[in-house]
């Protein structure tokens, strides 16, 4: 735990220097073209903000107000950071959770049934498919499906979250909640499912290459029992890997669809804030994210042993 | 983090205008999907709801946020209307204004006004604001209106239906600029709060509009003030969604989704968007500009002929056709907006590279050795940069031109691009030779700002930096005492500033919107606001009365 401990204090701390090593300020940006403010109305607005002081000086603050529980001020919005990270944070979630799991579900069984027949003409053609699947920016599958689905056919909205007319929880609100997630969240399944494919049916070729496989067929397994049951369950490991790493990276990767898609998540909030140079809401945003890898690697160490015996097996030989 | 950045933006960007165009394209190619393209026989003015996108989250409309003006004005009104852009401050939350003195103005405010919490407008209101105003943190654009150009000393109430303004020196364009552009608030929820940008409920003004719901992730809705004092709007309600991306603005806009949208369309778009089915495309006049900023603090820009070679070295026409693609005028007008009538008609910037050559062969910037770059007195070559906003294509292929028009008169110019964050801090780190950014109405049609932009030092930085010519025709301006005196004086100072400029105009750009007249009809420009205001969804003889609109659209033919 110490070595998570310093880890996050090493992340907090470059959260804290990037955004104020970057050219640009706040106040610069909050006072708009004409620059309309003279020199003590500007310095009147950095105290205001919490940005008076030397660098040193603010990264202390910085640290009182965190033990405090406070993230600060956003200066683009004039409200705590920790309000508005929450109104953005749920869309993120929903976007980001059903993506994964979708994407998840779909690589693995895909990559599963492509290592079964490997080197058939349906695993070429599901390895082609993907590999360029995989290549396409996630922008461009966006905007192709907003193109399709939400101006030729109409069949679903093209921007936003949720409309102002309904109300939550209602069933109406639910609905237009979930027509309003189908555009972004294929798109970040399309965009993200062919490198879990492609792990899924590497791991499956190593596993059905293993010599417990050619013991479970000469014992008279069926080949549906041997891969679902057997070497899928072994597979899996480096798949599970591979999404807790993601998981934390996920929640900033979707910038680009919630930008394409206008949708109000957190990727979108910090894109803006690095716009604005709000530095309170860009170390709350990332923080957000650094406390979520850091979480999803201590699932991941915690999960491992769990989901692999051989990992929580005693060593038979003690070091001298 | 700033390669994050520039690398989403530019990929929304060319997104945008990839998939909007192959969305249009599309469009024209297959049938209409829905039935309400079809253009109908009379379009309506008046109309139960309109759905408008806007281009971002500005909070719950607080005024010591930066808000957009046009969304605030739904629900603040100003003493008098309808902006200092139009010149004429005519009689609003006011009924009327005099100007007793060269320092002092009083106003009798209109009676049975409420505000939209049902609480009486008084006079008290009034006062309240200008002292608000004077002591409360700055902000924006509204700062400087109480507190610096002009200074307004004292804001008191003489009896229950007038307000009495003294200012430190003399205002006589008090009138027409601070009370036609400050919003008044009622005291009953300012008094006694320290840091109004903190407050985060729903504003309350005297307004056409109230906002009666706001969400971060959905957007605003505003409801239609019935008993407004100037007459009942015309929309019953508008709902306005937060679309961010530039390209779902106007996909949404296709689709239906929305009935118009508070952003203009890119020039590249508007041909489309002329032949889109369903949609109107109206062609206005904003009071902006892109600009070349020169750094007036470092050599060779502290010489003022070296200023006005760059400014007659600069290919305005060149600007305009390859970059504004043909929509708009050339700069030759000078700073600030020829449209705004407080700019002297008489400025003339023309384009003269022989003109320009001869003042720096005069300054002694000559080429030496020959290799088609100038020498500074000193020996060093005249190399320059000019940075611009990466994020902004327009103004980067801009910088890429001027840098060209620079070459021909022997400057050396080099493009650096640089995010809007980074360009917005130059003006206080002042590392910078040149810079293309881009001034809105505020900036250039505003002749309070304009005194304001040289004390600030977007365009001087009076009297921290010595500016003898300048100093005197400020003393001058201070003195007057009425508007045509005071106007003349600023026509001086105009000619002046154009004479050895630190701002120089590239072209005066047209803008263009679209809407679906299928849903409403009585869109109007008004000066420096486009189309989407506060005077498109008033009765027309209202806006009218004000001189509020310069443009008119009904449905197209």
């Amino acid at each position: 735990m110490a070595q998570y401990a310093l880890v996050l204090w090493a992340a907090i701390s470059l959260n804290f220097l990037l955004p104020h090593l970057a050219p640009g300020d706040p106040v610069d940006v909050f006072t708009g073209d004409a620059n309309a403010l003279n020199a003590e109305e500007r310095a009147r607005l950095r105290a205001d903000y919490d940005l008076d002081g030397s660098l040193a000086e603010q990264y202390g603050r910085s640290w009182a107000r965190l033990a405090r529980g406070d993230l600060g001020t956003s200066v683009r919005y004039s409200r705590p950071v920790a309000s508005v990270l929450a109104d953005r944070l749920p869309w993120t979630l929903a976007l980001v959770g059903l993506a994964t799991v979708i994407a998840f579900a779909i690589g693995v069984a895909a990559g599963a049934s492509a290592a079964r027949r490997r080197g058939r003409r349906s695993d070429v053609v599901a390895v082609s498919g993907l590999m360029a699947l995989d290549a396409m920016p996630g922008f461009w599958i966006g905007m192709v499906l907003l193109a399709v689905f939400a101006v030729q056919l109409g069949w679903l909205p093209s921007f936003g979250a949720v409309p102002l007319d309904a109300a939550p929880p209602s069933l109406a609100w639910l609905s237009e909640v979930g027509r309003r997630l189908v555009l972004p969240v294929a798109t970040l399944v399309l965009a993200t499912v062919g490198s879990t494919f492609l792990l899924a049916r590497a791991a499956m070729v190593s596993a059905l290459e293993a010599p417990y496989v050619g013991l479970a067929e000469a014992a008279g397994l069926s080949p549906r029992r041997i891969v679902y049951r057997h070497a899928l369950r072994n597979a899996l490991l480096p798949l599970f890997t591979h999404l807790t790493l993601t998981l934390g990276t996920l929640l900033s990767g979707a910038v680009v669809v919630e930008t394409v898609f206008s949708y109000p998540g957190l990727g979108r909030v910090a894109f803006e804030a690095v716009q604005a140079r709000d530095y309170a809401l860009l170390q709350g945003a990332f923080l957000l994210v650094t406390v979520t890898v850091i979480a999803a690697n201590v699932v991941a160490d915690l999960a491992y042993p769990w989901l692999d015996p051989r990992v929580r097996r005693a060593p038979m030989v003690k070091p001298a | 983090m700033v390669r994050l950045v520039k690398m989403v933006r530019r990929a929304a960007r060319t997104a945008a205008v990839v998939s909007v165009a192959s969305a249009l394209a599309g469009a024209a190619c297959s049938p209409s999907p829905s039935s309400d393209d079809q253009r109908p026989a009379s379009a309506p003015r008046s109309v139960e709801r309109l759905t408008i996108a806007v281009d971002q989250d500005r909070g719950p409309l607080n005024v010591f946020v930066d808000a957009d003006p046009r969304l605030l004005e739904l629900v603040y009104d100003t003493l008098l209307s309808p902006s200092p852009y139009v010149g004429k401050g005519k009689p609003w939350l006011a009924e009327e204004v005099r100007q007793v003195d060269a320092r002092t103005w009083e106003a009798r405010v209109r009676q049975g006004v409420a505000w939209q919490d049902g609480r009486p407008f008084t006079a008290g209101d009034v006062a309240f604001t200008f002292q608000y105003f004077k002591t409360a943190p700055p902000v924006g654009s509204w700062t400087h209106h109480v507190n610096d150009v002009p200074t307004i000393e004292r804001a008191e109430t003489l009896d229950a239906g007038t307000v009495r303004l003294t200012c430190a020196f003399a205002c006589p364009d008090l009138g027409p600029i601070t009370l036609s552009y400050l919003p008044i608030l009622p005291r009953h929820l300012f008094e006694g709060v320290a840091k109004p940008a903190e407050l985060t409920g729903l504003p309350i003004g005297t307004g056409p509009y109230r906002l009666t719901s706001y969400s971060p992730t959905s957007g605003y809705r505003f409801t239609a003030n019935r008993a407004y004092f100037a007459g009942a709007p015309l929309v019953g309600e508008i709902v306005m969604p937060i679309i961010p991306d530039v390209n779902a603005t106007f996909t949404a806009l296709r689709t239906g989704e929305v009935d118009a949208t508070t952003r203009s369309v890119p020039p590249e778009l508007v041909q489309q968007f002329r032949r889109q089915p369903g949609l109107q495309e109206v062609t206005t006049t904003p009071l902006k500009f892109p600009e070349l900023r020169m750094n007036f603090l470092r050599a060779p820009f502290d010489v003022p002929d070296f200023r006005r070679a760059v400014s007659r070295a600069v290919d305005r026409a060149d600007l305009l056709r390859t970059v504004g693609l043909g929509q708009g005028r050339p700069a030759d007008k000078g700073y600030p907006h020829p449209g705004s009538p407080w700019t002297n008609p008489r400025l003339s910037t023309p384009t003269d590279g022989r003109e320009a050559r001869r003042i720096l062969d005069g300054l002694d910037f000559t080429d030496r050795d020959g290799d088609g770059v100038r020498e500074r007195p000193s020996g060093e070559p005249l190399a320059l940069s000019i940075k611009a906003n990466g994020d902004e294509p327009t103004h980067v292929r801009a910088a890429e031109l001027v840098a060209g028009h620079l070459k021909e008169v022997g400057i050396a110019a080099t493009v650096q691009v640089i995010d809007a964050a980074a360009l917005k801090a130059l003006a206080t780190s002042r590392d910078f030779d040149l810079t293309v950014s881009e001034i809105g109405a505020h900036g250039v049609a505003d002749p309070t700002q304009f005194v304001m932009s040289h004390r600030s030092g977007y365009l001087w930085q009076a009297p921290k930096v010595a500016y003898p010519e300048w100093d005197v025709l400020f003393e001058r301006w201070k003195a007057t005492t009425t508007v045509p005196e005071r106007t003349a004086v600023m026509f001086e100072m105009q000619e002046l500033f154009n004479r050895q400029p630190t701002s120089v105009p590239l072209y005066y750009p047209e803008e263009h919107y679209a809407f679906r007249p299928a849903s409403f009809s009585g869109w109007a420009e008004s000066p420096g606001f486009g189309i989407v205001h506060k005077w498109s969804f008033l009765p027309r003889e209202v806006a009218r009365r004000v001189d509020a609109l310069s443009q008119e659209f009904g449905p197209r033919r």
